[in-house]
């Protein structure tokens, strides 16, 4: 990241268990991104893997951060959660893998594909996840310049 | 593309008091109050006619082809949307009321829902041939195709490639009526009766097609009167059609103009139908956030309830989609197409799209990046020291919108009643 006056800073806040408001930072942070003239490919993928990011907080913590940090070349996303953790982040990783609840499934979510989905659609992935503290996702995307396309 | 003057929604500035009504029900913030008078951002207008709604002045209007216009052709073809249907009560049937278009000076006229019943199975046929993506998402609403290319670029390619019924209908009768009825091509005009004002930007500036196969739209509320004073002149006649009924009407194709009806007769295939503005632009973020990849056909249409829900309508819609319901239920599984034929017609590309879908360019804050991130800051600056009372008295629909426009240097500070206020009092 360069200096802090070449970055776009914007803090997102969501509620555990606030499902009502599903999506909502997510699209917010796509909205933001358009503005900042990324390329539809970048916002595309930054949006999928913000969606996930914050699904799994309202799924899964208590309570979390979504830091948004954007410059020329890379979006980051950060997501710091208070909540139970990821007790082994290897298996989390694995696709179809979900210790969703049955509620959660009816509603159609916890399909095993959130972290997997965010490896999938960005470009660096770094999980740092303490059982019973929380769990902080650092997420960058590399935008390949900016354009139209 | 023409884009200049391409839409089909204009205030009338005489009649426009500068009240703050449309402002916020735009939904992707296209209109400004300037000097006492809205005004309607073009590259941000998608004809929606919501504006059109809710004006207590009567000052959004819609350009819609006039009768009298028709008059440079020869030879008049009106193929109405099943929405006319729907217009007249319970005791009068379809076929008088294409027999009263005839009356009141169309040559030919056409029913569209066996036409709608072709798509229908046009598209089981696309969706079997081609797996991925998902959802597709139907593109009979030029509001929905016009609001992904301008909010949901990603998902262009997820329209589904086959044409409307509406020009699928026109361009048969471009290709079979020249030689039917020994007229030249270009003496024949073939136009759309409809409820919604978007149909006319459809035509004159299409998404899909290099030119439309359409010579233009009338709004179902300018010609309703004419119609219905043909109807009452006419008992005899609609006896007649009673006992001798000259169109057999699609019972699949019949609901099309239903929140779900394009969708209704698709066999093997899971839909989803979404209709008004603010749901179809919740469903279409939720798929640009890769949600609903187990739903092959998303009908989007961005009025209530479906087309029966257009601005230019005259019946209430309530009634409108009972009147409907009640000649869908009547008209049963009804099936007027044979799927062999549609099959051949869409092996030869005869239903496509002449081109893709394309995005609209972008309306980034700066097109350097640096400056879009300097810009980006400063807005939200702005942002904080706004009241975040939505007023719409700056002449911007919301708070947000006005640090935009002024970080974009439409607008200032000082526009903000609160704002000046303030500095006033120091």
């Amino acid at each position: 990241m360069p200096a802090a006056e070449a970055v776009f800073r914007q803090e997102f806040a969501v509620k555990g268990g606030d499902f009502a408001k599903a999506g909502v930072v997510a699209c917010r942070i796509k909205e933001l991104l358009k503005d900042l003239g990324l390329n539809a490919a970048a916002i595309r993928r930054a949006a999928i893997a913000a969606y996930e990011a914050e699904m799994n907080v309202i799924m899964y913590a208590w309570e979390g951060r979504i830091d948004l940090a954007v410059s020329p070349g890379e979006v980051h996303i950060t997501v710091d959660d208070r909540g139970p953790g990821i007790v082994d982040v290897e298996l989390a990783m694995t696709e179809g893998y979900s210790t969703a609840t049955p509620e959660m499934r009816e509603l159609g979510f916890g399909a095993g594909m959130g972290l997997p989905n965010i490896k999938r659609n960005s470009d660096v992935l770094h999980i740092d996840s303490r059982t019973g503290e929380g769990t902080r996702l650092k997420i960058v995307i590399l935008t390949n310049g900016h354009g139209t396309t | 593309m023409n884009t200049k003057n391409a839409h089909a929604i204009h205030i009338t500035k005489d009649k426009c008091i500068g009240c703050v009504h449309c402002l916020s029900v735009c939904p992707t913030r296209a209109i400004r109050v300037k000097d006492g008078k809205a005004t309607i951002i073009d590259e941000l207008c998608i004809d929606c006619g919501e504006c059109l709604r809710v004006c207590p002045h009567e000052a959004v209007h819609s350009h819609t082809t006039s009768f009298a216009a028709l008059d440079v052709f020869a030879y008049k073809v009106a193929i109405p949307s099943t929405v006319l249907y729907g217009q007249f009560g319970t005791a009068v049937l379809p076929n008088e009321i294409l027999s009263a278009l005839r009356r009141i000076g169309f040559d030919e006229v056409y029913d569209l829902s066996s036409i709608c019943e072709l798509n229908c199975a046009a598209t089981e046929e696309y969706l079997n041939e081609h797996p991925r993506p998902r959802p597709y998402i139907t593109s009979t609403c030029p509001v929905v195709v016009r609001l992904v290319q301008q909010r949901y670029p990603s998902l262009c390619g997820q329209i589904l490639p086959i044409e409307p019924p509406r020009e699928i209908a026109a361009k048969i009768l471009r290709t079979i009526l020249p030689k039917a009825v020994g007229v030249p091509a270009d003496k024949i005009g073939i136009i759309h009766l409809t409820p919604c004002p978007a149909k006319m930007v459809s035509i004159n500036s299409p998404a899909t097609l290099a030119k439309s196969y359409l010579d233009g739209a009338i709004s179902i509320r300018d010609i309703y009167s004419q119609i219905l004073s043909s109807l009452r002149k006419s008992e005899e006649d609609a006896l007649m059609r009673h006992l001798f009924p000259e169109t057999q009407f699609s019972g699949i194709g019949m609901g099309w103009s239903l929140s779900g009806g394009e969708t209704r007769g698709l066999k093997a295939h899971r839909a989803v139908a979404v209709s008004g503005i603010q749901d179809t632009m919740r469903v279409l973020d939720q798929v640009e956030a890769g949600l609903l990849q187990d739903i092959d056909l998303l009908e989007c249409t961005v009025c209530p309830d479906g087309c029966v829900g257009g601005p230019l309508e005259v019946e209430n819609r309530f009634l409108a989609k009972s009147r409907i319901l009640e000649l869908v239920a009547a008209a049963g599984e009804h099936a007027v197409v044979d799927h062999k034929d549609v099959s051949r017609l869409y092996h030869k590309n005869f239903l496509s799209f002449d081109h893709p879908v394309s995005a609209v360019e972008s309306r980034p804050l700066d097109h350097d990046p640096t400056k879009a991130i300097r810009k980006a800051k400063r807005r939200e600056k702005i942002f904080a020291d706004l009241p975040r009372k939505d007023c719409g008295v700056c002449g911007a629909p919301d708070c947000r919108t006005l640090a935009d426009d002024i970080v974009r240097g439409y607008a200032h500070l000082e526009d903000c009643p609160f704002v000046k206020n303030k500095k006033e009092k120091r």
